[in-house]
């Protein structure tokens, strides 16, 4: 048993009623605004209980944050922008930032690109196995479990079952899998999304690992988490007790069954565009992207774009200005700059009026990469996009596409070659 | 302190939601609203730059008066003094007032209370009279209402769509996003433009691209072709049409081949488009100016709304015609009875209904005008007080000289905006005017979506909402207790009293339904109307009206001195006469100079390069233009955009109307074209 597991709850009445099982998560946040060890916690708050309408908010005063306790499966905030964009990227105060393992994620891959003072920045991770854009909730809400979407005070994700709460305090479950065959359930990118844990953050929070226990199963993972932890048990904020064997198992139990399922639809989703040949999957595309109407929306969106000066506005004439659909180039030159650190938020994809697949396109694109250069984006600050670091044998890429293996290093070859097999032989 | 506020999107009326991002009292970014029904997330590129219009530097911040014939700063209380003593000396309908399709219900509203009350006259209308007057003349006698029949959502539930002169990809992009959903799940689009738009390249899998200015032949082929192969609705024509016998007998008397060969579109193709209508379980029949702006607009749509009426395609969700009104408020203004014949409400002046004594009493006065008032242009022409709002006749008028003769004889001229537009610079009186999110109010979108507004930020200098200025002006005519309003709340509920279709509609319940609430709304409890005609028509009889339509070209053929058609029309990238969209540096870097499509074959004809500078001549003047070299224009076609001032293709329309309703043929002139030497 790692030492730096805990089951915590919330010694806070208020909290661990808002809260979601044993409201850890705020106490913790609470304590570290009122100890003074940071400035501000940036998390999401929903307007008046609308769980579709959770935004992205900076809470400086200890009270307020019991607002923002409770998870919320179907709103999509852009929390490492909002960070970037409108709090200077962390530069002047000391934030808690609460995400989403891809927006811990993005948050790391920020600071690389010095958009985001991590010095300043405690990582806050919570469990994540997916989220649901407000349109396929409300939908699955009205015709699936045939109830009205502004009844459902609470959604949960666990087991492979869709759960929801209702106002008059029933709750209805459906089979994930199910919902997701009928294009209802979790988005696109979530479904592929192989980090369930944020193990990359300073503190992980979530319940796996609670079935049998009220309270919130958190690990810890660098000083910094220690210290928002050590000081919330130390000033009463939160009780914490050691988590049990069996808890810890089933925990790494279910991560792994999410990480196959994630691997799955990987596998569902790019197995029939890679088994097109090229002239095929170059229509595929185009065809895809004419459908550009040019709106900037993927580009505004993308936590990891971030030139000062994009290369594609108009005022810069790479490209023809006032023309949709825009060139080629146009997406290209986003999947160059961005596909290595992609890590697969998809809030590209969710911004995109015209509806593009351009999660599916980034994911594919940085998987692939990621075999070749063996960078995983997003885990580790030390570690450099494979644009500033890569080998020169690594850049020999003329046949990239056709055959990966020839320039990956051996033992990811072979490491390769076992996985495959491995899949061959289950599937 | 940096806030997310939401509200709805200031340009075309999809209606979508955008989140404000707000820091001390300033705008200084915007945000995808994923939880917005309409765009669910997406925007266009007008959307995704919503706000920046309202902070370039020109913005209007104080009234100003004309002196020594210059404009020149004055007090709210100077420009009042004047305004009053002027209009106390118009005679009646000597007096104009052109409102806004951007301004919010309530601005509307009480600018045709003015009209009507203080002046005495029914000289009110707006762009509405530009844009989508043919639709009321050709769908009220058809179907008995000339609005959208719909709600938009329901488009991705159709298995075809017929859309007619109508670009929707770069007009109504969100709409759009619906058909391509539909289309994803096997719908069928047939598309009827002249040009091979973005949307007929993307979209269609027929496309009608039929000669300018000959929608009726095509139509009534369609139709002809419909009963001649018996695919008609037959049940449906039984139960809830009238007409067939005399559509039959004219429809008979036509020569397909001929018609063929003036529309240019093969009776092969009209063939396969009028089957794959027959097959349509549920067709979505989505049109706009390309249909609307002839001389012969209202037949157009008369004869499109019988070819529906023919194929069962009304009164279920997703079908009929929808007209596309191109500006936020483009529904609701026409709501409120800016209009030359309607009180609010639609209620038609001169009808048995006697809106004007219905009004007289609404309102506590003895008399209201009970004559039509004059439609736009002609109001332009013949008025000799006018009170401009929010709209910009000196761009959108078409033969803008003629316009600028007729706005500098006038005794009186106040213009109401937010920029110094071409407009403003021949006013009297400027009076700066608050917008959007300056200040709170409702508007009706494209399918009489109604959705609230709020206020998010001051507006700048001593800017005033619409409304405000007009009671103000009201008060100092002597009709302070018909104008005593302290906030567009309080003249919101006086539009619920007088205006039956809002009458269930409460800025609370608007405040809390996101996505708005269609009308109409009859009582608070219901909840909303998103399709019209399930049972019956809006007509007298309840049946729908199938029409006999003829032909007739457009007013203006091309000659030896005139070989070319010139037809006009709008970039993704910019709105209607450019006051905001040319204000917002993405946008205006995308276009920032005017250009016009030519054809291949007649660039090597003329020597034109892509690029070259052209000049453009028409009876009425000539402009010049950017040259852009594509086949998206047939032969003997040029397509000009109507967004710039310097080069404003208003300048050479045809002022020549429908004389069913005022409407401007600005999609058919003649036009010779020449390399700028």
């Amino acid at each position: 048993m790692s030492k730096n597991m805990y089951i915590a709850r919330s010694s806070d009445e208020t909290i661990l009623e808002r809260g979601e099982s044993g409201g850890a998560v705020t106490s913790v946040l609470k304590c570290a605004l009122e100890n003074k060890i940071v400035d501000g916690v940036v998390t999401v708050r929903s307007k008046n209980g609308d769980r579709f309408a959770g935004l992205p908010v900076l809470v400086t005063n200890p009270e307020d944050l019991v607002d923002t306790a409770g998870a919320l499966h179907s709103s999509l905030p852009n929390i490492p922008r909002y960070v970037k964009e409108y709090l200077e990227g962390a530069a002047h105060m000391k934030l808690a930032i609460v995400g989403k393992p891809c927006d811990i994620r993005a948050i790391i891959e920020m600071q690389k690109r010095h958009q985001i003072d991590l010095e300043n920045v405690f990582l806050v991770g919570l469990n994540c196995t997916g989220t649901i854009s407000p349109a396929t909730a409300r939908k699955m809400y009205t015709q699936e479990f045939k109830v009205d979407p502004s009844d459902v005070l609470k959604e949960d994700i666990d087991d492979g079952e869709f759960t929801i709460t209702l106002k008059d305090g029933t709750s209805k479950s459906m089979d994930l899998a199910k919902l997701e065959k009928k294009g209802l359930g979790r988005r696109e990118n979530c479904r592929r999304c192989e980090y369930n844990i944020p193990t990359f953050a300073d503190l992980a929070f979530g319940k796996w690992g609670t079935e049998d226990e009220t309270g919130t199963f958190v690990e810890v993972y660098s000083e910094k988490g220690q210290l928002l932890f050590k000081t919330a048990v130390e000033k009463g904020c939160i009780e914490t007790s050691a988590p049990s064997p069996e808890g810890i198992k089933t925990r790494e139990e279910k991560d792994k069954v999410a990480i196959e399922s994630a691997m799955e639809w990987r596998e569902k989703d790019f197995a029939p565009l890679l088994k097109m040949d090229l002239p095929e999957r170059y229509k595929y595309w185009t065809d895809e992207f004419r459908k550009c109407i040019k709106c900037f929306g993927c580009r505004d969106a993308c936590p990891i774009c971030y030139c000062e000066e994009c290369l594609l506005e108009a005022n810069r004439e790479f490209l023809v200005g006032g023309e949709i659909p825009p060139n080629g180039i146009f997406p290209l030159t986003r999947l160059a700059h961005v596909a290595d650190s992609c890590i697969g938020c998809g809030q590209c994809q969710d911004a995109c009026p015209m509806e593009l697949p351009l999660s599916k396109l980034f994911t594919l694109m940085n998987s692939q990469l990621n075999d070749i250069f063996d960078y995983e984006p997003g885990v580790d600050v030390e570690e450099r996009p494979p644009t500033t670091v890569a080998r020169d044998e690594e850049l020999q890429i003329d046949d990239t596409f056709l055959n990966i293996t020839t320039i990956m290093k051996e033992e990811r070859v072979a490491e390769k070659k076992t996985k495959n097999e491995e899949v061959a032989d289950t599937g | 302190m940096v806030e997310y506020k939401e509200t709805i999107c200031p340009y075309c009326s999809c209606g979508c939601g955008i989140y404000l991002v707000i820091e001390d009292g300033k705008i200084i970014g915007e945000e995808p609203q994923n939880n917005h029904p309409i765009n669910e997330g997406g925007n266009c590129p007008k959307g995704r730059n919503a706000y920046q219009f309202l902070y370039a530097d020109d913005r209007l911040k104080y009234p100003m008066i004309r002196k020594n014939g210059k404009l020149v700063k004055a007090t709210w209380d100077e420009a009042f003094d004047l305004i009053t003593s002027k209009l106390k000396q118009a005679g009646p309908n000597e007096f104009g007032l052109l409102a806004s399709g951007k301004n919010t219900n309530e601005d509307a509203y009480v600018q045709q209370k003015f009209t009507r009350l203080v002046m005495g006259t029914n000289n009110v209308e707006y762009c509405g009279r530009l844009c989508h007057s043919s639709t009321a003349a050709g769908l009220g006698p058809t179907v008995g209402s000339g609005v959208m029949p719909i709600s938009q959502m329901d488009i991705e539930n159709v298995d075809c769509i017929f859309m007619v002169g109508i670009n929707l990809k770069e007009t109504f992009p969100l709409m759009a996003m619906r058909a391509m959903r539909a289309k994803k799940k096997g719908a069928k689009i047939i598309v009827m433009d002249p040009r091979k738009t973005v949307t007929a390249r993307e979209l269609a899998d027929i496309h009608l691209q039929l000669e300018a200015g000959t929608d009726v032949l095509v139509l009534n082929s369609l139709m002809k072709i419909t009963l001649e192969e018996e695919l008609e609705d037959k049940e449906f024509v039984k139960e809830r049409t009238t007409g067939i016998e005399a559509l039959r007998e004219h429809l008979a008397s036509l020569d397909l081949q001929e018609m063929a060969d003036i529309s240019g579109v093969p009776v092969g193709k009209l063939d396969k488009a009028a089957r794959m209508l027959a097959k349509a379980k549920s067709c979505t029949i989505l049109y706009n100016q390309g249909l609307n702006q002839h001389t012969t607009g209202a037949d157009g749509i008369k004869a499109l709304a019988s070819l529906a009426l023919l194929h069962g395609q009304y009164g279920r969700p997703g079908t009929g015609l929808c007209p596309t009104r191109g500006q936020i408020n483009g529904e609701g203004t026409g709501d409120m009875g800016c209009l030359n014949v309607f009180y609010p409400g639609f209620q038609k002046v001169g009808t048995p209904a006697e809106p004007h004594k219905k009004f007289a009493e609404h309102w506590g006065v003895e008399s209201l005008p009970d004559q039509p008032g004059l439609p736009y242009t002609k109001m332009i022409q013949q008025t000799k007080y006018m009170w401009i709002i929010g709209t910009n006749p000196m761009m959108a008028a078409p033969d803008v000289e003629r316009v600028r003769e007729s706005l500098e004889s006038k005794d009186l001229l106040i213009v109401q905006d937010i920029y110094p537009t071409e407009t403003a610079e021949l006013a009297d009186v400027v009076l700066p005017a608050a917008t959007w999110v300056e200040r709170e109010g409702i508007h009706a979108y494209v399918d009489r979506r109604v959705q609230k507004i709020n206020k998010l930020i001051d507006p700048p200098g001593e800017a005033k909402p619409d409304w405000w200025i007009v009671c103000q002006v009201a008060e100092r005519m002597g009709f302070k207790e018909h104008f005593d309003f302290s906030s567009s709340r309080e003249i919101f509920e006086e539009i619920r009293r007088v205006v039956p279709p809002y009458k269930g509609l409460t800025y609370e319940r608007l405040e809390n339904t996101l996505g708005g609430i269609q009308w109409p709304v009859p009582s608070e409890d219901h909840p909303g109307t998103p399709t019209f005609f399930t049972q019956k028509f809006n007509t007298p009889d309840g049946l729908g009206h199938l029409q006999v339509v003829d032909f007739k070209p457009p007013a203006e053929l091309t000659d030896e001195e005139y070989p070319f058609i010139l037809t006009t029309g709008r970039s993704i990238f910019h709105y209607h006469t450019g006051t905001m969209s040319r204000r917002t540096p993405t946008l205006h870097a995308e276009v920032p100079k005017n250009y016009c499509q030519v054809n291949p074959k007649d660039a090597a004809s003329k020597n034109i390069r892509n690029g070259t500078k052209v000049s453009l001549s028409t009876k009425r003047g000539t402009i010049e233009a950017k040259a852009q070299i594509t086949d998206d224009v047939p032969e003997g076609l040029i397509f000009l955009p109507f967004h710039f001032h310097e080069s404003c293709a208003n300048k050479i329309t045809n002022p020549v109307l429908d004389p069913a309703c005022g409407m401007p043929e600005y999609k058919v002139c003649a036009v010779n074209i020449e390399v700028v030497k």
